[in-house]
């Protein structure tokens, strides 16, 4: 079964993620942040975008973890004694649950929504409600260039280990790596681009012109609903924020 | 939006280098970054408003891959690529020393301008190794402020003299067959 998140109309999910930042940063914080958070992740788990959240908490666990050090530990406010031994600042507490909540709901939604796009249904959603194509292209593109030049420095990398390349070691050692290691992917990217460039000049590109999409997404009712009452959540959210 | 068939090659290519060499570069667990590679290439090779595209996606990019937060510090981007330009026009690459200087500028710029965004945003914690060198200067007695403030300009000013330095041995060690395309990046390195 395709998951929710891949049948949904590419729209809807970047909607999502939208409303869920703008409230993680409106919504009064801890405990409304913290239902955020959680929120994102069960409806991350349902859409089908366990792997998002998996990496979401992944990526937002050091981030506690040091506001917690700078903020609870090394806080300059009050401070009293710590139920784990030495002494803490509450108010710092506070701080780092309030700011931690905020992030890591920011965070969750980010990761959730780029665990499911799908670059070519979104490149296609674009041309179908006319977008500028340039933009939506940019976009695309660089997507599949990131994942080309992540598989290239992998390679890379294992060929210079075998040629004898070190990087472990003293700080001196690790840093003369760096030549060996990016300095043929920044050649390859200038090198490439007359070619790309060509390609892309050849097939239209910068051409005026309205595109026809091959086979844009459905755009369902359910999906416009979702769109609009996300909308309408962050319109109340904000109100209620500004005359409370 | 008008963009050359060249940029519009350059751009992702460049995009995915920022994000890319970051990733290489944190495993080797060096002091620096060096993610703004692909808007200072760009910057120098196509001007600022490659440099600019080439920032905001970038930072639009790394922000779905780590958490959009990340856009709070688009400015920098932006900044980079304006004083990439104009290092570039002033021939600011043509020598390893140039390139230290302008390097120098430029980190004392970013860290000035991310301090503020660092400490009032995000409460002094953003990227492990500048928040780790702001704890340490705070159990030394600073206050939170002065040691956000000197972390983040003393990891900018190393990251971007390291950045100045590849990019201008890069660009000194193109052909000129390939230079030649690239008129702001042949006056960048005096030729």
């Amino acid at each position: 079964m395709t998951a929710l998140a891949r049948r949904a109309h590419p729209f809807t999910p970047g909607a999502i993620t939208l409303a869920m930042m703008v409230l993680a940063v409106v919504l009064p914080a801890p405990r409304a942040t913290i239902a955020l958070l959680v929120g994102t992740a069960l409806l991350g788990i349902v859409a089908g975008a366990g792997k998002g959240v998996r990496l979401g908490l992944a990526v937002a666990a050091p981030f506690w973890i040091l506001l917690f050090v700078v903020h609870a530990l090394l806080g300059a406010d009050a401070r009293i004694p710590a139920p784990w031994g030495g002494t803490y600042s509450p108010t710092g507490l506070a701080w780092a649950l309030d700011q931690g909540s905020r992030l890591g709901a920011i965070i969750m939604a980010s990761l959730v929504f780029a665990a499911e796009f799908d670059p070519h249904r979104f490149l296609q959603a674009a041309i179908a409600r006319r977008w500028p194509f340039g933009l939506a292209f940019l976009v695309v593109a660089t997507l599949d260039a990131a994942a080309r030049f992540s598989e290239q420095a992998r390679r890379l990398r294992e060929a210079q280990r075998t040629r004898g390349l070190r990087v472990h070691g003293s700080l001196i050692i690790r840093a003369r790596a760096i030549p060996a290691l990016i300095f043929p992917l920044l050649l390859a990217s200038i090198t490439e681009a007359d070619d790309h460039a060509l390609a892309l000049e050849t097939r239209g590109l910068t051409m005026p012109g309205v595109r026809t999409a091959i086979d844009p997404p459905t755009d369902s009712f359910g999906d416009r609903l979702v769109r609009w009452t996300m909308l309408a959540v962050v319109v109340a959210a904000v109100i209620w924020r500004c005359t409370r | 939006m008008n963009v050359s068939p060249r940029l519009f090659a350059l751009v992702p290519a460049a995009v995915a280098i920022n994000l890319v060499v970051g990733r290489v570069v944190a495993e080797l667990g060096l002091p620096v970054y060096l993610d703004t590679l692909g808007t200072m290439l760009v910057a120098v090779l196509a001007g600022l408003s490659g440099g600019l595209i080439v920032g905001t996606l970038g930072q639009l990019l790394s922000g779905m891959l780590g958490g959009y937060f990340w856009l709070a510090f688009t400015p920098i981007q932006w900044l980079i690529a304006l004083l990439v330009t104009v290092a570039a026009r002033r021939g600011g690459f043509a020598t390893p020393w140039r390139s230290v200087g302008w390097g120098i500028l430029c980190g004392l710029a970013c860290g000035m301008l991310s301090a503020p965004i660092s400490y009032y945003i995000f409460g002094g914690v953003t990227s492990p190794g500048t928040t780790v060198v702001g704890a340490v200067l705070r159990t030394l007695g600073l206050p939170l402020s002065g040691a956000v403030a000197i972390a983040s300009i003393g990891t900018d000013v190393l990251d971007k003299t390291a950045a100045f330095l590849v990019v201008g041995t890069l660009l000194r060690a193109l052909p000129q067959r390939i230079l030649g395309r690239f008129p702001l990046a042949a006056r960048a390195v005096g030729k």
